[in-house]
């Protein structure tokens, strides 16, 4: 991630087309924009989509501010919670409040599970992806509307050319004697009078930044990619700096490349040797210390926090204590369980030395107002009209089964209601649905009473092992 | 006038000082850049047009004077050293000075505003990251 902060670089840029309507698709938290706090940290009841836990979403408002201020890094968060009560919400939220610019990264615990790479590289490289460092670009460039270009070739065909560029802002207007260079890629780019350009001092480099204003009537005919910008003011030498933010996991990138550019593909897969970290975390400090660089620890959220094994646990344990490190939020729905890959009980399947060290959120089950204004949230994000009738039926079911399965009927009865060619979804639908699509009791019911008939039933007394 | 306005007014002419102390220093990199690039036109034209034993018309303030070209150019290179450090000062006292401004007007310091840049090669380094 990328952002160019105080100056954008203008370059010519070429018109984005898109003649494909782009349909948005709808995640199942795609309508939080933030933790609907106030000013003073007191959380709204209905803000920013987000729904009731108004004492988590303080807790978190406050672990928020501290990230905001730097204040903690190296801490991690723990929000724990039945199924269905809006932990990955508020971590969702916390994200979206962050902004842009402070690095966050998302991943759910089983996805450091893979064969290509070893689990606790796949946990560096989410750590380091998730701590931005800010550095700034400065470079001394002549930034002019062209007035003339003068190029005398010499008669004979061979030798060096001269020539003449003059440039001018609202302010001045300068005569350039052109060497023989900086004329061969003056013609490169096709600079020609009228044209805003910037010259690199330091590289030579010339960008064309579009054609100005005042020369707009000059042709009738020109291409769609023809931009035009004002002409420059102020003086022509200036002095341009850019911001930039990268995250350490991409500086380790680039050193680890031995093989060129073809690495830039081959992306993350590979391992990075902790030598190269090593050098890159010296780097980093050094910069630190000489004021080139101010380090943004930013959010790696874990979400099913237990689906990770003991050797991450001591991986965390270890990485927290780095000085280099991001603020860790986890999110878990279990209780009392085992540690995976270990006969240890542990609450919330985290080992009691980890577990020490976190800041515990908990959230609470909706109540049923709550889940009835979610399910409203929920309807306009998904663009589907809901009777009253149907909207209590619906919160009916949210509350009896479970609020994911009322959000999962919110579309299909949409869907049912459009067949029918009716515009707001009726109690009918709703029940049309509910008959269509069991939920996990009724499910399980079914089970019980036909288990006989089902494939491998001989397994039925063994208890699901879902550590 | 009651003591509210009083204060109202002192803090907008506080603001209002800070932004006209911000734009005479644009002005004078504006103007102090003119006098750098009139005065690289010159050593251009010295360059070219006469031989160096040769005596040249320099225009000083409204009076053209005849000098020897060696001796001008000289003058000219040490204006060009003054000019560039002026202008260099210049910048430096104007981040203060917007700095100052954003804090009056209560607004939030820019990001990696006070960051010092780079070296070139640093940049050249990881110049594949930043052009993406």
């Amino acid at each position: 991630m990328i952002s160019l902060l105080l100056i954008q670089m203008a370059t010519t840029k070429v018109p984005e087309v898109r003649d494909i309507t782009r349909i948005e698709r709808i995640g199942a938290h795609s309508h939080i924009r933030g933790l609907g706090l106030d000013d003073a940290l007191e959380p709204r009841q209905v803000s920013q989509g987000m729904v009731g836990q108004l004492a988590s979403r303080r807790a978190a408002g406050v672990i928020l501010e501290m990230i905001k201020d730097g204040h903690i890094a190296g801490r991690a968060v723990l929000i724990a919670g039945q199924p269905g009560t809006g932990k990955t919400a508020i971590a969702m939220g916390i994200a979206q409040s962050l902004g842009p610019d402070t690095p966050f990264t998302a991943l759910a615990g089983s996805e450091i599970f893979s064969l290509e790479m070893s689990k606790t590289e796949a946990l560096s490289q989410a750590f380091r992806k998730a701590i931005g460092v800010r550095i700034k670009e400065e470079t001394e460039i002549i930034e002019g509307e062209v007035v003339e270009i003068q190029i005398d070739r010499p008669a004979t065909g061979t030798g060096a050319k001269v020539g003449k560029l003059t440039l001018k802002t609202t302010e001045m207007e300068t005569i350039y004697d052109l060497g023989n260079k900086m004329i061969d890629s003056l013609s490169k780019e096709k600079v020609q009078a009228g044209d805003v350009i910037t010259i690199d001092k330091a590289t030579g480099k010339i960008t064309k930044l579009g054609r100005s204003f005042t020369r707009a009537r000059d042709y009738d005919a020109m291409g769609a990619q023809t931009q035009f910008v004002q002409c420059p003011e102020g003086e022509l030498q200036k002095r341009k700096e850019v911001v930039h933010t990268v995250s350490l996991h991409e500086i380790d990138v680039i050193n680890s490349r031995t093989q060129g550019f073809l690495a830039l593909f081959s992306g993350d897969t590979g391992e990075i040797k902790s030598e190269v970290r090593e050098q890159i975390n010296a780097k980093v400090c050094e910069w630190r210390e000489e004021g080139k660089a101010e380090i943004i620890p930013g959010v790696l959220f874990i979400d099913e926090v237990h689906m990770l094994d003991m050797e991450c646990f001591s991986f965390l344990n270890r990485a927290l204590e780095s000085d280099l490190s991001p603020v860790l939020i986890m999110a878990t729905n279990r209780g009392i369980t085992r540690i995976r890959g270990t006969n240890y009980q542990s609450p919330h399947g985290i080992p009691i030395d980890l577990l020490d060290r976190l800041l515990i959120i908990a959230t609470s089950p909706y109540t049923e107002k709550e889940t009835k204004q979610i399910l409203k949230i929920r309807c306009e994000e998904e663009d589907v009209e809901l009777s009253e009738e149907a909207h209590t039926v619906l919160t009916r079911i949210g509350m009896e089964t479970s609020l994911r399965y009322a959000i999962q009927l919110i579309s299909t009865a949409g869907l049912v209601c459009r067949k029918r060619k009716g515009t707001e979804v009726q109690v009918e639908d709703i029940k049309r649905v509910y008959s269509l699509f069991l939920d996990e009791a009724r499910s399980s019911q079914y089970m019980k009473e036909y288990q006989d008939s089902f494939l491998f039933n001989e397994t039925q007394t063994a208890a699901m092992d879902t550590s | 006038m009651d003591e509210v306005s009083q204060r109202v007014l002192e803090y907008l002419t506080e603001v209002e000082e800070a932004a006209e102390d911000v734009l005479t220093t644009k002005q004078q990199i504006v103007d102090l850049d003119t006098k750098r690039n009139r005065n690289r036109e010159a050593l251009n034209a010295l360059k070219h047009d006469v031989a160096d034993s040769e005596k040249v018309k320099v225009c000083l303030g409204s009076m053209f004077i005849k000098f020897p070209k060696a001796k001008t150019r000289e003058m000219i290179q040490k204006d060009q050293e003054q000019l560039d450090k002026e202008i260099n000062d210049l910048r430096k006292g104007l981040k203060a000075k917007v700095n100052r401004l954003n804090e009056m007007q209560g607004k939030p310091e820019l990001r990696g505003y006070s960051l010092s840049p780079l070296s070139t090669d640093e940049i050249r380094a990881i110049n594949s990251l930043l052009k993406r």
